[in-house]
């Protein structure tokens, strides 16, 4: 092995522009796939940054107007829900499937103030899993438990930005505080984690608390669930037009009436964004793999030039003993050599331009009106990629030297011997 | 016998056939001297390869130290090659890109001897040629002289059986052919190497110790030289 990677060294050192313009090639291949990767790596984490914060594992339903007249009705009626929709939805007809449902009361506007600063805030009465199934992270305090909800406390969860307009210095310190709303005031028991690129602003008290001061109907803005039994996206598709269809004879509207209810479903948005990433994944791996192709090919080229060029060395070698097999893996180990090398080090620049990338791209976000995202965050890639564009490396490697290696173990002593 | 062979035949087919070598008979001793002589085209070349075990041939028999060489693969004939047979060319054909010292131990390198030993016994073979002080430079960097002696040291590191040299004085100047030719003569007679040389040149015939002339393929008299008279005693260029 020694005594191979001598021979490999020497005659590598000794064809010096040969060699480094093969290098470069495969440097190029794998410098390509690699920024390629990082990129794409860095889209698909800004999507899922940006897009986790609100897909949640549940469905929510939401009421708006009719678009068709039917069974007596007018077109353009508006629809709400209501707490025996809640019933039903959690009665017997769905046992089986539907689980955990909660409901939030329609939304309401108001001025939040604390010692004289103010802030918008858009109260919403939810009930206590409302912060499982929106993943609100909590930054202090506790978000609101059963006892809030049996006991109509006046208390409130409000977002860190709007603790940071309330108490520009520290807004921890709101936790705790009474805070008013409008002409009523409520004792913030929980801030919720936000930052800039978060839409949500919602201030959330006890269902039930806002049900007693702000709307004594029994209408529901929403109604949330999580479902057991579909598994694919056409599971989950039938059972949406089924429990759809339900709620439209429930309100007496048209079957055939898209807009009435507004079904949205968190596990197919979860499923399709999966699928896209997945997707877009294997795209990126084959636009890469075919750049590297063209290394290979370039590899390939050289190597067979190369042994054109040393026909008369490789036949020199066969007089004095080397049998077919050494040639053979001479050529092989040579190329390898070359890519791994090289190889290694188009991935070790590819790596220092996603970083370049990171601190730069990476940085910019974009606004795009209710909030900020990230073009690119985090493109770089991890370990796994780098063990895994080191086995490309080396199949490749063997692939370039393979048609020269065998070429060359081919040629008979005596005709290599002339040639020049 | 060291070489023996029988009726040999071999004709090159490349568009029109061409019979090269029609029935050679020819035996040679451990520890001679001979030469191949004859006018180009007259198959000495293409015995010499046979006798290599660079070519093959059509038919007849062929036998070395007593193994018929017959229809070998190209790695048993390589494995021949490297244990029975030492090359001298023309042209030297010396790796360009490897030193003295590394050109030497190249066959040592295809047995398998570690790095080590092969590089002791390469630069004993250079000091014994005079080129110790040559051992690091590269083929371009030395003359004719040192080159062929830089092959001479490769072509016995293996203690083969037989020498072949092609033409070994061709490129070289009368001074310098005479002295490789002094050279082949004293490793013939000091340490008892067989060494067969293939020349057109009769002053470089006349060195060895019997001539064996080849023409159109048939080989024609033997002439026993052993009083190296029959050309003066020295090269004529």
């Amino acid at each position: 092995m020694r005594e191979l990677f001598h021979e490999i060294t020497s005659t590598l050192r000794n064809n010096k522009l040969r060699t480094a313009l093969t290098g470069f090639a495969v440097s190029w291949g794998i410098f390509l796939l690699i920024c390629l990767l990082g990129a794409g790596n860095g889209l698909m984490n800004s999507f899922m940054g940006n897009m986790e914060d609100f897909i949640s594992q549940s469905i929510a339903v939401e009421a708006w107007y009719t678009s068709e007249p039917y069974d007596g009705y007018q077109s353009n009626r508006k629809i709400d829900l209501n707490e025996k929709d809640v019933a039903y939805t959690a009665g017997p007809e769905w046992a089986d499937i539907i689980k955990n449902v909660s409901r939030t009361t329609a939304g309401r506007s108001d001025t939040l103030s604390l010692n004289g600063l103010t802030v918008n805030g858009y109260l919403l009465g939810v009930t206590p899993d409302y912060q499982e199934l929106n993943k609100m992270k909590m930054a202090v305090g506790r978000f609101l438990n059963p006892d809030d909800e049996l006991q109509q406390r006046k208390v409130m969860v409000i977002a860190m930005s709007q603790a940071k307009e309330l108490n520009p210095k520290d807004p921890e310190n709101v936790l705790g505080q009474w805070v008013s709303a409008g002409s009523i005031a409520y004792k913030v028991v929980g801030i919720y984690y936000t930052d800039e690129r978060d839409w949500r602003r919602s201030v959330c008290i006890p269902y039930n608390t806002f049900k007693g001061i702000y709307d004594v109907s029994d209408k529901v803005q929403s109604i949330s669930f999580e479902v057991s039994g579909p598994k694919t996206v056409a599971e989950h598709k039938a059972f949406e037009a089924d429990y759809g269809a339900a709620l439209k004879r429930r309100h007496h509207v048209s079957p055939t009436d898209e807009r009435a209810f507004w079904i949205m479903n968190g596990y197919t948005s979860n499923m399709q964004m999966n699928q896209a990433q997945s997707i877009l994944r294997m795209a990126l791996w084959i636009l890469g793999l075919l750049t590297l192709v063209s290394g290979i090919v370039g590899v390939s080229n050289i190597m067979l030039i190369a042994v054109k060029e040393r026909t008369h060395e490789f036949g020199i070698r066969k007089a004095i003993g080397a049998k077919p097999g050494n040639i053979l893996n001479l050529i092989i180990a040579e190329s390898i050599s070359i890519t791994a090398v090289f190889g290694y080090l188009g991935m070790l620049l590819g790596m220092v331009a996603c970083e370049v990338m990171d601190k730069t791209i990476g940085q910019n976000s974009v606004d795009i009106g209710f909030q900020q995202i990230q073009m690119l965050k985090n493109p770089t890639v991890g370990v796994d990629v780098a063990i895994e564009a080191t086995l490309v490396l080396i199949v490749a490697g063997t692939l370039a030297g393979a048609i020269p290696a065998w070429k060359a173990a081919k040629v008979k002593p005596i005709e290599a011997l002339r040639a020049e | 016998m060291l070489i023996e062979l029988q009726d040999i035949n071999k004709t090159y087919n490349n568009g029109q056939p061409l019979h090269v070598l029609k029935g050679i008979n020819l035996g040679i001793e451990r520890g001679e001297f001979v030469s191949i002589m004859g006018a180009s085209g007259s198959g000495k070349s293409t015995l010499l390869n046979i006798l290599g075990i660079l070519d093959s041939y059509d038919t007849g028999t062929y036998h070395l130290d007593g193994k018929l060489i017959k229809d070998l693969s190209e790695t048993q004939s390589a494995d021949y090659r490297n244990r029975m047979i030492g090359f001298i060319f023309q042209s030297f054909n010396l790796i360009g890109f490897k030193t003295a010292v590394e050109n030497v131990e190249l066959p040592l390198y295809y047995q398998g001897v570690p790095r080590r030993e092969r590089r002791a016994r390469a630069m004993e073979y250079l000091d014994k040629l005079g080129l110790t002080q040559w051992a690091g430079h590269f083929p371009n960097e030395m003359s004719g002289g040192q080159k062929q002696r830089v092959a001479i040291a490769r072509a016995l590191i293996t203690h083969p059986q037989i020498i072949l040299a092609d033409e070994p004085t061709g490129a070289l100047d009368s001074k310098t052919s005479v002295e490789v030719m002094q050279l082949l003569k004293k490793l013939n007679q000091e340490e008892g190497i067989t060494i067969i040389v293939v020349t057109h040149e009769g002053g470089v015939a006349n060195e060895t110790d019997k001539i064996i002339h080849i023409k159109d393929g048939i080989i024609g008299n033997i002439e026993e030289n052993k009083a190296h008279l029959a050309w003066g005693g020295s090269i004529i260029k």
